[in-house]
């Protein structure tokens, strides 16, 4: 006896093709390969922070590039295991990145605040603008790679994979462009390169769900 | 006979490369499950839509298995997430009566009692659990629901809303 339901199991048995299961490995190797291009398209157009070869770097510098960049992964990851769903699945680990990022603007407000810096003035806020502009360029590779990777997969929050992949996209993308921007004040670090993540974040929040829908 | 963890698991691994008669075995006993999964939480006209509807997906995502991880959390994320979906989608249904099908006697309870959509509408809220049931569910109407719950009308929908939105973003949620 034939029913819709039989009808619909035969249909797909006869279109199944062998498929390549999805793996955590893979999926994180493509994004930090991704990251690795966007650094090295930085490095080459843009050239690198002197101090780097100097021998002689700067704190500010190593934490703030230490902290976008560890938030870059943890949110990656993330991305990548929202791809395979499974209920059980935990997608909390990258909040605890994003708490420590999150100290960078905060004390940046406290140093402005204190006056030791002036966000407001016009070099700083064109400086501040370029970091934006081609930090968020330097994000899109890694922003289309997840989102290819969340078409592929099967995301059951979409919303939360559009902000994740956004949240990695620019945390990467900022650290790309910060092994060139010399400026080692936690000023501009704070409220420009953290920009990034937050535009960037907002961007994937919005656009990224119609994208992954399934 | 019922199909435990460990055989449909292999069964799916066999599917995805491209075994045919272990594909048509697995579909045949993950339409048995669903039916079990959904029986008591979809009006009864709809089921057969919602169960072809997750197999759909299943078919479309097969890769997002993982063979070194178990099959059924996979299979009820799909499902749950098919069945907010659903609610998301459905307006009224006319059912007002549900099957008193008890989906509990399956090999695993453990791992049953985790992956069920019952544990999933017991992160709600109460109130709002109430309304997506009598609404979404069961069929009635926004006054009824009103009637039977006291809360306002608008208050039925605002929990509703807030309902269905929070279990979008739980559907992972053992």
């Amino acid at each position: 006896m034939t029913s819709p339901a039989n009808d619909l199991i035969a249909e797909l048995v006869g279109n199944l093709e062998p498929v390549k299961p999805l793996s955590f490995t893979r999926g994180l190797g493509y994004t930090l390969a991704a990251a690795g291009v966007s650094a090295a398209g930085i490095a080459v157009t843009m050239g690198v922070r002197p101090d780097l070869f100097a021998g002689k770097v700067d704190p500010v510098f190593l934490l703030s590039a230490g902290l976008f960049l560890v938030l870059g992964i943890a949110a990656a990851a993330t991305v990548i295991v929202m791809s395979r769903p499974q209920v059980g699945n935990d997608h909390g680990g990258w909040v605890w990145a994003a708490a420590m990022a999150g100290l960078l603007p905060v004390a940046a407000l406290i140093v402005a605040m204190a006056g030791a810096s002036d966000p407001l003035s016009r070099a700083s806020i064109a400086h501040g603008l370029d970091c934006l502009t081609i930090g968020g360029a330097a994000s899109l590779l890694v922003f289309t790679v997840l989102v290819a990777w969340l078409r592929k997969g099967a995301p059951t929050s979409p919303e939360r994979a559009g902000l994740l992949s956004g949240i990695a996209a620019g945390s990467l993308g900022i650290f790309a462009f910060s092994l060139h921007c010399a400026d080692n004040d936690i000023v501009h670090i704070g409220l420009w390169h953290s920009a990034v993540v937050v535009i960037a974040a907002a961007i994937g929040r919005s656009l990224v769900p119609r994208l992954v829908r399934w | 006979m019922r199909a435990d963890e460990a055989s449909l698991a292999r069964l799916m691994a066999m599917s995805q490369k491209g075994d045919r008669q272990a594909y048509a075995t697995l579909l045949a006993e993950c339409q048995r499950w669903l039916r079990r999964y959904f029986a008591r939480r979809i009006a009864p006209s709809q089921l057969d839509d919602l169960v072809q509807e997750t197999l759909m997906a299943l078919h479309n995502k097969l890769a997002t298995w993982d063979p070194s991880r178990p099959f059924l959390p996979w299979l009820a994320a799909i499902a749950r997430y098919r069945w907010v979906d659903h609610l998301r989608r459905l307006y009224r249904a006319d059912e007002c009566e549900l099957e008193e099908e008890i989906i509990g006697n399956d090999d695993e309870p453990a791992i049953t009692a985790r992956i069920s959509i019952d544990r999933l509408l017991g992160t709600l809220p109460e109130p709002q659990a109430r309304a997506i049931s009598l609404v979404k569910i069961e069929g009635l109407s926004i006054a009824q629901a009103s009637q039977k719950t006291g809360q306002s009308e608008s208050l039925v929908k605002v929990n509703i809303h807030r309902g269905l939105k929070k279990l979008a973003a739980m559907v992972e949620k053992a």
